[in-house]
């Protein structure tokens, strides 16, 4: 008879059976009939046991036996045969069920199939043989850590570089084989990457069998559950030490280059003009004082250059793009302090594998060169001009000595001689020698004046080629330091067909060295407009050079336009007055004229015009002019006499 | 009759120790010329010299160097300078030093004149 509780039992989900206190089945559900193909009766008794599998059978039944006699409930594994034949896994869980006395009177049972867990459980066996397999096989170190941070297996590569079995291994405290070093770092890192999960990545030195420490890098990652639990850390540690090594030396001989640019106050740049890809040198950084950190660029470069010497740049740049293989300039930084710097660059271009220019350079900090130079081209330029007011001080201090000696006895001895007629009687005597004396002295005035004549007057010059534009460089040159104090901008249009003259370089260059300095002269108080000079060298009609000089400074009173040039005469407070008047001559001497003229604007021109020959002088005057320089004439030029 | 006042001039230039005596006499002065500081104070004159006229620059001892050296003997002789060369620039030192005027080369005979009135009113 079928009760409303044997259906329920019936369909649940298990195979459920009960048997008698010995072990003696009395009941199996319906689904268990099923499953097995066997009826209640086949399973009464013993019967069941029919569909255990052979191999299970004897361990089920003694571990049923076991339950039995410990009247405890449990759990059995064993594979139980379905109606078509096939096995499958089932997990048998037994339960004692007691009388009211507490005797056990039955036993109660269920079996859950259990078959596709163990089916997956058997998977991950193999995958996990697999994984060995491949940990082992793999030509790495490869080191397994528990979740909890300790060593759990390791290939066998890790067991031969520590040449210990992994038990001796297991034995020893977590990185027990960091460098000392290394250890406390290594140690901090592992653990904060076993309390957060994050992946370890750290590079140190592990001591090897032989006692060698090696630098590895060290990557470490977790392998997570589907519940994100970590399994066991992988650890891929991989011999880093060549590399290392090579890095370090890398690194000094960088410190090396680095102190060498430091010490000459040289950087070195590469460049590719296509990308604008510029790398700097630490030093060049430092010589900008621009931020390492930012990238370089050309606009960030241009921000630094004087403004002076924006054109030098940007030709820099016009001739890198013409793929010009030598670059060389020297240009002046500003910095923020508004502090001058002066560069020497030099760079080499060489087309690189895709054909793009690249450069690779050097740039030197000349700054202490270059004031140096302008120190020495100071003092220099004051020596000149030193030696120009002292020489012309010098000669008007003589002059004035040599013609005031034989005035002064001129003077006492006339009046001498006038006191002696005016006596009574009249000294005769005396009166005529005071008078001889007075003639003689007169002489002797005369011939310091003519002796003058001929230092101003040199009659004889030496002749050589010149090149006058090399001149007025040198010259310009020389004067440089006068002109900066005075803040004067020279200026210079060279003809470069201007043919050489014959002539005296030294003179010349003096008369241009006074007209410069003149002009600068005039410009002094010049405050409303810059100080600008001109200086210009053409080819003129009739084989003659032509030399200007213009400035913008106060110019002359027109009236006195020749009597600039006479002796002594000076516009200046400070001025001898003879600058002019030598210059002049010097010229006259080389067969030219020197003259002024007002500009329509501000200031002077003076200029000279000398013929390229001596003697073909456009106001070549005297002896010198005619015939003089025939032929086999002796180079030597006749001064107006 | 007193004896004339005693003038002694130094200077290296030959025409001014030629021409200046001579017109010192014509006024009535005593007058010696000496070609040089040496010369003067080697010479038995130094202690009747009334007045000094003395050229300023002069090889080995100059009219100054001669001016401290009478000071240092105690000599205290009214000196007249006279230079040919320019002379603002050793004026005031000379005339620091105590000197009666300082005549540039040439040098007019009123200058003279006002100069010697102006050294024997001191003197």
């Amino acid at each position: 008879m079928e009760t409303a509780f044997d259906r329920v039992i019936d369909l649940l989900p298990g195979l459920v059976w009960t048997a008698l206190a010995d072990g003696q089945a009395d009941f199996v559900n319906r689904r268990w009939c099923e499953y097995t193909g066997l009826s209640f009766d086949q399973a009464r008794g013993r019967g069941w046991q029919a569909a255990v599998h052979p191999d299970d059978r004897a361990r089920l039944v003694e571990g049923w036996l076991g339950f039995i006699q410990s009247g405890c409930s449990g759990e059995l594994e064993a594979r139980l045969r379905r109606h078509d034949g096939e096995y499958r896994w089932f997990l048998f869980r037994v339960c004692p069920i007691p009388d009211a006395s507490g005797e056990i009177v039955k036993w109660g049972g269920i079996n859950t199939d259990i078959e596709d867990r163990k089916q997956a459980e058997k998977a991950l066996r193999a995958l996990e043989r697999r994984a060995r397999m491949i940990v082992d096989g793999l030509p790495a170190m490869i080191t397994l850590m528990t979740p909890e941070g300790e060593l759990g297996n390791a290939n066998q590569y890790v067991l031969e570089f520590f040449g210990e079995t992994i038990e001796v291994l297991k034995s020893r405290p977590v990185g027990f084989s960091f460098h000392p070093d290394d250890r406390a770092e290594g140690l901090a890192r592992w653990r904060h990457s076993v309390q957060t999960g994050h992946p370890y990545d750290h590079e140190a030195r592990l001591r090897r069998a032989d006692g060698v420490y090696r630098w590895f890098h060290t990557i470490g990652f977790p392998l997570r559950d589907d519940d994100g639990r970590i399994l066991v850390w992988y650890l891929l540690q991989t011999d880093i030490d060549d590399r290392r090594q090579s890095e370090d030396k890398l690194r000094r001989s960088e410190a090396f280059l680095a102190e060498a640019q430091r010490v000459s106050a040289t950087g070195s740049f590469s460049w590719i003009f296509a990308t604008n890809e510029i790398v700097w040198s630490e030093q060049i950084y430092r010589m900008f004082g621009l931020d390492p950190d930012e990238p370089v660029s050309l606009e960030r470069i241009a921000s630094r250059v004087h403004p002076d010497d924006v054109p030098l740049f940007e030709d820099m740049i016009a001739r890198a793009r013409r793929h010009e293989s030598g670059l060389e300039y020297e240009h002046r930084l500003v910095m923020p302090d508004g502090s001058i710097k002066h560069l020497h660059l030099i760079a080499h271009g060489v087309p690189d594998q895709h054909g793009q220019m690249e450069y690779i350079g050097a740039v030197q900090d000349v700054t202490d060169r270059r004031h140096s130079e302008e120190a020495l081209g100071a003092l220099r330029s004051e020596i000149a001009h030193m030696a120009r007011i002292t020489s012309l001080g010098a000669l008007t201090a003589s002059i004035a000595h040599e013609v005031n000696q034989p005035l002064s006895g001129i003077i006492t001895n006339a009046n001498t001689c006038l006191k002696m007629l005016a006596a009574d009687p009249p000294n005769v005597a005396g009166a005529q020698e005071t008078a001889r004396r007075t003639v003689r002295d007169g002489n002797r005035a005369a011939d310091v004046i003519s002796r003058l004549r001929a230092l101003f007057g040199k009659k004889d010059i030496a002749l050589e080629p010149v090149d006058l534009n090399e001149a007025v460089r040198e010259v310009i040159a020389l004067a440089w330091s006068d002109l900066q104090r005075g803040r004067v901008v020279v200026r210079s249009e060279l003809a470069w067909d201007l043919p050489q003259i014959m002539g005296d370089r030294v003179q010349l260059q003096q008369v241009i060295l006074n007209l410069l300095l003149n002009a600068a002269d005039a410009m002094k108080d010049v405050e409303d407009r810059s100080r600008r000079v001109l200086i210009r060298t053409r080819p003129e009609d009739g084989d003659c050079v032509g030399l200007c000089v213009q400035d913008v400074g106060v110019g002359f009173d027109a009236k006195a336009a020749e009597k600039l040039f006479e002796a002594f005469y000076t516009s200046k407070g400070d001025g001898m007055g003879i600058g002019l008047s030598v210059s002049r001559s010097i010229i006259e001497n080389h067969g030219g004229r020197l003259w002024a003229t007002l500009n329509e604007g501000p200031g002077a021109t003076f200029s000279f015009c000398i013929p390229v020959r001596p003697g073909d002088g456009p106001g070549a005057p005297g002896p010198g002019a005619d015939g003089a320089m025939a032929a086999n004439a002796p180079p030597r030029l006749g001064a107006g006499s | 009759m007193s004896k004339a006042r005693l003038i002694a001039v130094v200077d290296d230039d030959e025409s001014v120790r030629e021409s200046l005596p001579d017109l010192l006499r014509e006024f009535g002065y005593a007058a010696e010329p000496f070609a040089s500081a040496r010369e003067f104070l080697a010479s038995d004159r130094l202690a009747e010299t009334d007045c000094l006229i003395l050229d300023v620059a002069m090889p080995e001892m100059s009219g100054p160097d001669l001016q401290r050296e009478l000071k240092r003997l105690g000599l205290a002789i009214p000196i007249i300078f006279i230079t040919a060369h320019a002379a603002e620039r050793v004026r005031p030192a000379v005339l620091a030093q105590g000197a009666v005027e300082l005549l540039s080369k040439p040098f007019s005979q009123t200058a003279l004149l006002d100069a010697l009135g102006a050294a024997f009113l001191e003197g």
